[in-house]
């Protein structure tokens, strides 16, 4: 009887976040024609960070398009393609290059269904290998998704597990609007369970991936990863937080943040991107200027990145972005002695 | 110019009052006859209208904390008006900091009551400011544990859980055996549960009965009176009022016409105590205890005695209909000079009351129930009802309450001898 009831769960699937986005990439593209991709060295080479691996064996240089070093020149393309009634998903190397397409996605890809009155439309998927971590240094080691999170046109997400990496890839792609979906460079080996079908993750919804009921903490991404081995220590010592994997920065998914902030009193956001002008400024805000500031019993805590470019050094590379103690020590210092 | 919204005089007497609930918050635009606040006095709970149409500002007032009636709670800036900042407030503190550094202690004293703009430098976070409001806790009281002082919730939890109760449940000392390990878990099993501000209402009820029960020295009086007569009456004026198309008249108006017609021969049960005085009242206005959501109402029947049961029925109507629909006035709300209380019709059969203050009598009227009563040497039935009065003794003496419900009983019984 007891094996019986275990070994379902010893037989769930586990893939690699890469290997989840691939998946979907396949199912994408089996599934629909005018789904085709496209970026630097995707092709033979497999893509930088191996996400498209054997798809150009599989479906072709037709569907499976190397380009140029030129990202302007990729994301133009993109934009071209997709109002014309493809379905274009391209891969930005390192998401630091993206700022050579900025013209592409902000003032066209964001823009044009909308000074066309929904005459036309851009559903295209950008997916940007982001964040630090892997020793890169200033240059290929940034999180610059606050950027595209403040342009109205645009979807902005930051998938935290293999199977938000799937499904939010595949609800991506089904999205008529332009979606650009930031996977963290150090969460592409992660492995967890991915069902085979074909899932959607619907976009702009929260997950709590805790409860909790004296902290909240929100992040997403990797840091969703750490603020949950972060409660997992706090609840050892009497803490009880609760994590909130934010998943999509716009839309974002403030009722839940509400919900669980006028339940837990605290909140503290934890992001990569450099802490000044970023995401954890826009929720501390929304939650002051909300109802719930009303329930708030500390005053809330952002743990950004530091207002540095990342080092190359790599204790100072770890030391300028927040690390699971940083969290533990802010979240202790918020609910035992109530912050600054 | 900003117009001022102040706490207005809603009743006679009316010295301060609370502001139970506001319906506008900072920044909200209203128009002129809005509902604002409810304010309750200690008798009743009105909603007070925006005096001019614009933007509320700077609300000052706190809900459930006393207010000196023309106390400036809120401004209501026209459109186009500059929030400016406060000007009222730091008049006084600039005053107290001038009159501390003169020597007379008489003036030290004087500007005491001024000192509290303190709590303009207080740090409390905004839970423990809005449990502070929601339990009508000064936050200047509390002592707060965070950085710099600053209050948390917790911090007014403990201040509340102090204040309200542990202290006088839990004796200091402990009697022999009371470790003081067992006396923490008594503090702690006290401070749980739900802690739920009084109603203005409830506040009103609460003091005023108690007051009662300390100042007045009740005794009580039981009757058991058949109800035969009066039900045949009701009957049959149910039928009158029906062709007239008034409301069917109850047996608590009944009570109430009968009672206002005898206490016309018994002037001290309509009266008052007023220190070593007795207050003989000149008109008979009869309260009738009501419940509204919870909460105990007292209406009143005014100069009850020179109304026919037409009269009554149709005014008891309309008291119980504006109960429920809160729009009586205090003044429709107190000024009873006796008061019944029916509790018949919940299936009581006998209680007692706590007197009205500062009445001198209450009558508690129980259920009618078919008892078995002797009659002519024969056992039969016949509907019977308690009636309780209670009596403040300082006033009114046994024999003189003895007497009333002696007549009482007649003209129940006998409803002609009133003729």
């Amino acid at each position: 009887m007891r094996s019986e009831l275990i070994e379902p769960l010893v037989q769930l699937r586990e893939l690699t976040y890469a290997e989840a986005a691939r998946e979907a990439l396949a199912q994408a593209m089996e599934a629909d024609e005018r789904v085709f991709l496209f970026g630097e060295d995707v092709g033979v080479y497999g893509g930088a960070f191996g996400v498209s691996g054997d798809l150009v064996h599989r479906f072709g240089k037709d569907r499976v398009i190397d380009t140029p070093i030129s990202e302007l020149g990729i994301a133009g393309a993109a934009v071209g393609a997709a109002i014309t009634g493809m379905r274009p998903v391209l891969e930005i190397q390192f998401s630091d290059f993206v700022t050579l397409a900025m013209e592409q996605l902000v003032n066209q890809a964001a823009k044009i269904r909308f000074m066309f009155g929904g005459k036309a439309s851009v559903p295209m998927v950008v997916r940007l290998p982001g964040g630090s971590g892997t020793g890169a240094a200033a240059q290929h080691s940034q999180s610059l998704e606050a950027w595209f999170a403040h342009v109205p046109g645009l979807k902005v997400l930051q998938p935290s597990t293999p199977y938000d990496a799937k499904g939010m890839l595949l609800a991506a792609i089904d999205d008529p609007n332009p979606v650009l979906i930031f996977e963290h460079k150090l969460l592409y080996k992660t492995r967890g369970h991915v069902p085979e079908e074909a899932y959607r993750v619907p976009i702009g919804q929260a997950a709590i991936r805790r409860e909790g009921s004296d902290i909240t903490i929100v992040g997403s991404s990797i840091m969703a990863l750490k603020a949950q081995a972060a409660a997992t220590r706090l609840a050892e010592e009497g803490i009880s937080a609760e994590v909130i994997d934010l998943r999509s920065l716009r839309p974002i998914d403030f009722a839940t943040i509400a919900e669980s902030v006028r339940k837990t009193h605290r909140l503290m956001v934890v992001y990569e991107g450099v802490k000044t002008m970023g995401i954890g400024a826009e929720i501390s805000a929304m939650i002051a200027e909300s109802e719930v500031f009303d329930f708030l019993d500390a005053p809330i805590i952002r743990l950004g990145g530091a207002d540095s470019p990342i080092p190359y050094n790599p204790v100072l590379e770890k030391a300028a972005v927040p690390q699971e103690d940083d969290i533990v020590a802010a979240a202790q210092n918020l609910v035992r002695r109530g912050g600054v | 110019m900003p117009v001022e919204v102040i706490l207005p005089k809603v009743d006679m007497d009316m010295e301060s009052g609370t502001i139970e609930a506001w319906h506008v918050k900072e920044g909200d635009h209203v128009r002129q006859g809005d509902t604002i606040f409810e304010i309750g006095t200690n008798k009743a709970v009105m909603e007070v209208e925006a005096p001019a149409t614009g933007a509320i500002r700077r609300i000052r007032a706190e809900t459930g904390v006393a207010i000196t009636v023309g106390t400036p709670v809120a401004w209501i800036y026209l459109d186009g008006e500059a929030n400016d900042a406060p000007t009222g407030r730091s008049a006084p503190a600039a005053r107290a900091t001038d009159t501390a550094h003169m020597a007379s202690p008489l003036a030290v004293a004087e500007v005491t009551p001024v000192a509290a703009p303190a709590s303009a430098g207080l740090r409390a976070t905004p839970l423990a400011r809005r449990v502070a409001r929601q339990n009508g806790i000064e936050l200047t009281s509390v002592k707060g544990s965070g950085p710099r002082g600053r209050i948390s919730e917790s911090d007014v939890i403990s201040a509340l859980a102090s204040r309200s109760g542990p202290k006088d449940r839990v004796p200091q000392d402990g009697p022999a055996g009371c470790s003081g390990q067992s006396a923490t878990i008594l503090r702690e099993a006290a401070a749980q549960g739900t802690l739920k501000p009084f109603s203005a209402i409830r506040r009103i009820v609460a003091s005023r009965l108690t007051e009662s029960m300390r100042t007045a020295p009740h005794f009580y009086l039981t009757s058991e009176i058949e109800m035969s007569a009066a039900r045949d009456l009701l009957s049959r004026l149910a039928v009158r009022h029906e062709r007239l198309s008034a409301p069917k008249p109850s047996l608590t108006v009944l009570i109430a016409r009968i009672v206002a017609r005898v206490l016309r021969d018994h002037p001290l049960l309509n009266a008052s105590a007023e220190g070593e005085a007795t207050r003989l009242r000149e008109t008979i206005d009869i309260g009738v205890a009501m419940e509204r959501d919870g909460d105990l109402v007292v209406p009143v029947l005014r100069d009850a005695s020179g109304m026919d049961m037409l009269a009554m029925t149709r005014e008891f109507s309309r008291l119980r209909d504006g109960v429920g629909k809160r729009s009586l006035t205090p003044a429709e709300l107190s000024g009873g000079s006796f008061s019944i209380s029916n509790l018949g019709m919940y299936g009581v059969d006998s209680f007692t009351a706590i007197i009205n203050p500062p009445q001198s009598a209450i009558l508690a009227v129980g259920r009618t129930l078919d008892k078995p009563v002797g009659r002519d040497g024969q056992i039969v039935l016949r509907p019977i009802a308690n009636f309780t009065l209670s009596s403040d003794h300082r006033i009114v003496d046994g024999v003189t309450a003895a007497r009333f419900m002696a007549d009482l009983r007649e003209a129940l019984e006998c409803p002609e001898v009133l003729l």
